[in-house]
């Protein structure tokens, strides 16, 4: 239920975005107003005070994955707000957008990508369920508020285009300067490769200010009971409540959450 | 031995009619976009090679594309190739192994038109090429 006082999010929808309800529901389980404003309306978004751009097929990937929505209209107020220090946070196709933008990594020109989240090594479309690792310092992703170090959360990998390519010094650059957000890993913490072949493992980018945040597993996908593929699915089975409940994946959103209230006045 | 094919569609192209949108917003003049897929056969091949992949409708379906098969494994010009940087071969087409074929390679060709039809001015074409058409970081612009 939408809640007037809670800090409005603006889930941005583009002609074949299809993650944006899931995303929405995941903003609004943690107390944020989560809205969608479609690539239509770019004079919409000047009055929310965070971003999110879901999942999906933005202009069905033409060109490029995320190539023709980094120059839509409605990414000029997204890209004027990420300066301006507020919260951009992109899940797959949003992640590809991102990069495409020149948010992230950020050590660019704006739209002048310096890396991209290209198809996959094996040219093949994944879904499978991962686990992603933090692998910067907390303070590095402000965007998390309250993120404990080395947090590992579970998400599903969906994608065919989730291949962190750069060139060698742009990686380096990446790695050494703190851009790496998350990596893959297993349940444990343990680093794992890639599913999509991605150069250091990368699970996730953030920029330089640490408000924009790339990250190609859908946490949203995992952020109920019902949806993990572990004990406490089973252990939720015969109880409709426990199974309906947020878990796993909704931690990210929680921590996006923190962030976004601390940054709105009350 | 090498052989190249070049195929476009004949019916409306969505993504090359997108790419001259954005393409508008950027500010670059054109008033036509074409595109082809671009494939390029290495090994041994087979003189049925055309005939052959001209009937695997995932590279060539005839109703709605033409297939050409280009004199030489370059852009001609006027046009970009755009690739991967760090392509691999293929070996395989839609899952099966075409007689002698050792390699595939494929690129996406490019063209601008301006309002008479004609090229573009190579200068145009390059800002195409670095603000939207490739993206460096993991492709690679031939011409």
């Amino acid at each position: 239920m939408s809640d007037v006082a809670s800090p409005r999010v603006a889930v941005v929808v583009f002609p074949g975005t299809n993650s944006e309800d899931e995303t929405v529901r995941a903003l609004r389980a943690v107390g944020l107003d989560g809205e969608l404003v479609h690539w239509s309306a770019p004079e919409a978004l000047a009055r929310f005070d965070a971003y999110v751009l879901p999942g999906g097929f933005a202009y069905e990937d033409r060109i490029r994955a995320g190539a023709v929505a980094a120059h839509d209209l409605v990414m000029d107020p997204v890209i004027e707000a990420a300066q301006a220090g507020k919260l951009v946070l992109g899940i797959c196709n949003g992640a590809q957008i991102l990069a495409e933008a020149g948010l992230v990594p950020g050590t660019g020109p704006l739209r002048r990508p310096t890396a991209a989240f290209a198809p996959n090594a094996s040219g093949r479309f994944v879904s499978v369920h991962v686990h992603v690792k933090l692998n910067v310092a907390p303070d590095r992703v402000p965007i998390l508020g309250g993120i404990e170090d080395r947090a590992v959360i579970p998400a599903w990998a969906s994608h065919g285009d989730g291949r962190l390519a750069a060139p060698a010094d742009e990686l380096a650059r990446i790695e050494r300067d703190g851009h790496l957000a998350f990596i893959y890993c297993d349940r444990d913490g343990n680093p794992v490769p890639a599913p999509s072949g991605a150069a250091l493992d990368c699970a996730g980018l953030v920029n330089r200010e640490g408000n924009v945040l790339a990250i190609m597993p859908h946490a949203e996908r995992d952020g109920w009971t019902f949806q993990h593929l572990d004990a406490s699915r089973d252990a939720a089975r015969g109880d409709t409540a426990a199974t309906l409940a947020p878990s796993g994946g909704i931690r990210l959103f929680e921590h996006f959450a923190a962030a976004v209230r601390k940054r709105v006045p009350a | 031995m090498t052989r190249t094919f070049a195929v476009s569609l004949t019916i409306p192209d969505n993504e090359a009619f997108t790419a001259f949108e954005t393409l508008g917003r950027l500010g670059i003049d054109t008033s036509r976009v074409l595109r082809s897929d671009i494939w390029i056969f290495e090994g041994d091949l087979d003189a049925e090679l055309a005939a052959t992949i001209g009937s695997i409708e995932t590279i060539h379906n005839p109703n709605k594309h033409r297939l050409t098969e280009r004199q030489a494994d370059l852009p001609e010009p006027g046009e970009v190739w755009v690739a991967p940087r760090d392509e691999a071969p293929a070996t395989l087409v839609a899952g099966r192994a075409l007689p002698g074929v050792r390699a595939i390679l494929r690129r996406t060709a490019w063209r601008l038109l301006d309002d008479q039809g004609r090229d573009v001015a190579p200068a145009v074409l390059d800002r195409a090429v670095e603000t939207f058409l490739c993206n460096p970081a993991f492709q690679v612009a031939i011409t």
